[in-house]
């Protein structure tokens, strides 16, 4: 088993994490926005932030495209709080 | 004004009915469907202004998001208003708002949220590993999915039709849904990669983010 592992990474030339890109993406680009939502047609009084979240990916094509989101405060801080636990991993890794 | 619907005994259900049509956009809650199953003895002429009146005290409380004091403020005002509400009356609608506040504003804030919003995140990190031959040590990889998708409130919706005390318009809302399950929108699966370095450099930009929400939380 492992003897033929190692011949499809000769073969390939590329290491066999990267049969993956095949179905993801490359960050390009993150923007993002702070906002205040103000008032609304249903609700005069809203006020309520929000971080509004822009991405530039690239597919293993190389084709660009543009993903929006938007996430509340307490959703965005689960989002922070992620991201540090994987730097803290991929660091140790 | 017909003696039942000076009563505050129905008025707690149809507050119930008019905020699942109101806010939480539940279709179905019709004029007739409120009057049959809470006022049925109240002809539909009698009913309409009735309906029409509550309907926009409870908008102007919502719109207003309005705080306790407001509150008693301006149902008191409306209790002393021609043609306007009885304090039993005020007494119902004061505890309603108290109790469906929470819910109500975020069924607000849900409407106007028009863009698509972060659903789900899982990820995983995948180590280095070195071949025998390969003289290539691969360097770790983060690998995350976004669940991306519209807002999923009408998820939240039948839950709040069993908890609501108004037994009776769980039958005909029933027969409206077709079962327990409202679908929700479909999701968008971001798949992204990134290394130690990436992983980096949108941390900062996250840090800079929290940064400048700190600025805004603060005090004026």
């Amino acid at each position: 088993m492992v003897g033929s592992l190692n011949r499809v990474m000769e073969e390939s030339g590329e290491p066999q994490l990267d049969a993956k890109s095949k179905v993801t993406n490359q960050l390009i680009d993150f923007q993002w926005k702070l906002g205040m939502a103000v008032s609304s047609d249903s609700c005069r009084s809203l006020k309520y932030p929000y971080v509004a979240v822009m991405l530039k990916v690239a597919d293993h094509s190389g084709q660009v495209k543009n993903k929006s989101f938007e996430m509340t405060i307490p959703q965005f801080q689960n989002f922070y709080r992620q991201f540090k636990e994987i730097a803290a991993i991929i660091e140790t890794v | 004004m017909a003696a039942e619907l000076e009563g505050s005994k129905s008025l707690s259900g149809l507050l119930s009915g008019l905020a699942q049509d109101t806010f939480y956009g539940h279709p179905g809650i019709t004029e007739e469907l409120l009057r049959s199953q809470l006022y049925p003895e109240v002809s539909p002429e009698e009913f309409r202004p009735f309906l029409a009146k509550m309907k926009g005290i409870l908008k102007s409380i919502a719109s207003a998001d309005m705080d306790f004091n407001q509150l008693e403020a301006f149902l008191t005002a409306q209790t002393k208003k021609q043609g306007g509400i009885t304090p039993e009356q005020a007494a119902v609608i004061s505890r309603f708002w108290k109790s469906h506040k929470t819910k109500i504003r975020e069924s607000l804030m849900n409407q106007s949220r028009w863009d698509s919003g972060l659903r789900g995140l899982s990820w995983r990190v995948d180590g280095k590993s070195q071949s025998r031959h390969s003289p290539q040590i691969h360097t770790p990889v983060a690998i995350m999915e976004l669940e991306i998708g519209k807002s999923g409130q009408r998820t939240l919706l039948l839950q709040d039709l069993y908890k609501s005390k108004c037994k009776d318009l769980y039958l005909p809302v029933w027969s409206l849904t077709n079962g327990l399950h409202l679908e929700a929108p479909e999701s968008e699966f971001l798949c992204l990669e990134f290394d130690e370095l990436k992983v980096n450099q949108v941390l900062k930009k996250l840090s800079e983010v929290e940064e400048s929400i700190s600025t805004l939380m603060q005090p004026a």
